[in-house]
């Protein structure tokens, strides 16, 4: 069996920025359904924080091709 | 490995499937433009302009159920993809929405029908090439509709930032209106078609592979064989996402060039 | 722009795509120019960083 284990160490890196988006889109959608006129305001939000988080899967991504 | 592989199977090593397996060979001769996916796509143009031909032809106020089928298709592509995305110039695209749609919809479907069972977007070159004409047709639409220097500057130059910055951001937008659009277009619709293919393999395969093995692994194959099918109903599910993503992701990049600020 | 929102996860993502691609490769181009090590990691980071802040510019405002 031959392979890299950096893919497995991106696979790991991946469970965190994987549950905090889904965190913060849960929230965002929990926020809305509870007072739907709150979506302007929640939703910048909501897309910089997914935005962040998003960031570390991608730096995660990037650097198991690169190291 | 090999002592495991021995332990568990009496028969010859199992050669899980790879890549090299959607290398297929060509049909006729020596011809290397006559392989299976070439005539996927040329049966798939087929079976679509039958049956919308038909679903159309006799197009009645009461409609027949094939002619209910087509225009149910239509409708959503119209409605869903081009009014809600587009806006109000969306007559234009949709018969380009539509065309994908179905294309993507159809060549997709292949991995899963019998006898056929070759997606043919799990070759990337179909991929690409879907890709390449989204790209075109995006960036010629916003050169149409707002002139190329205004088009160019909406893109190059971000409003309300100092100059200085410039340099900084203007490679990122070049970047991912030239490069990482289109390509990532095709990449997530060919790595879908082409992992999901592997995945029924696997299944398909190992079972075969099992049933051959001791009466034990005899026993265990169903399981594997239920699981294939079990993920062949998955892999339906994701064939239809992925036409429909990427059918989604061109009506956007359509309607972000015709929009007039960003 | 309300309409546009249902594509913004996917225009996000390719930012932060392009930032660390483009300035990583600037980065990564300078290290075997120049024979050092430290230009990709920090193209890397600056690449990420400008696209945030890009994010930041077209959906946080």
């Amino acid at each position: 069996m031959t392979g890299t284990l950096n893919l497995v160490g991106y696979g790991l890196a991946a469970i965190g920025p994987g549950l905090a988006v889904g965190m913060i889109f849960s929230a965002y959608i929990n926020g809305v359904a509870r007072q739907p006129e709150a979506r302007s305001v929640l939703q910048p939000i909501a897309f910089l924080g997914f935005a962040m988080a998003e960031a570390l899967a991608l730096f995660g991504l990037v650097l198991a091709f690169v190291l | 490995m090999r002592s495991m592989y021995s332990f568990l199977a009496e028969g010859d090593e199992f050669v899980p499937p790879s890549s090299r397996d959607f290398v297929l060979p060509p049909i006729f001769g020596d011809n290397p433009y006559s392989t299976k996916p070439i005539f996927l796509v040329f049966l798939s143009v087929i079976l679509l302009s039958l049956f919308f031909v038909m679903a159309s032809r006799k197009a009645a106020i009461v409609p027949s159920k094939m002619q209910f089928a087509g225009e149910t298709v239509y409708a959503y592509v119209r409605n869903e993809l081009g009014r809600d995305i587009i806006g109000h110039e969306f007559m234009r695209f949709v018969p380009y929405l539509f065309s994908l749609f179905t294309f993507i919809l159809v060549n997709n479907w292949f991995g899963i029908i019998p006898m056929l069972q070759f997606p043919t977007m799990s070759r990337i070159s179909f991929a690409y090439v879907l890709g390449i004409i989204t790209f075109a047709v995006f960036h010629y639409v916003g050169i149409r509709h707002h002139g190329i220097i205004k088009y160019l500057k909406d893109i190059l130059f971000m409003p309300g930032v100092p100059k200085p910055v410039y340099i900084l951001l203007t490679p990122i937008e070049v970047a991912t209106y030239l490069i990482v659009r289109p390509l990532t277009l095709s990449l997530r619709l060919f790595a879908n078609m082409f992992a999901g293919h592997l995945l029924l393999m696997i299944f398909i395969l190992g079972g075969e592979h099992l049933l051959q093995g001791a009466i034990t692994l005899k026993l265990v194959s169903p399981f594997a064989f239920a699981f294939g099918i079990a993920l062949t109903f998955f892999e339906f599910l994701v064939q239809c996402l992925q036409a429909y993503i990427f059918t989604l992701l061109t009506a956007l990049y359509i309607g972000g060039a015709l929009a007039d600020e960003h | 722009m309300s309409r546009n929102n249902e594509g913004a996860a996917w225009t996000i993502l390719g930012y932060l795509l392009s930032g660390p691609l483009f300035w990583g490769g600037v980065g990564y181009g300078l290290d075997t120019w120049l024979g050092t090590g430290y230009f990709l990691a920090s193209g890397l980071l600056l690449g990420m960083g400008a696209a945030l802040y890009l994010v930041w510019l077209r959906f946080g405002r």
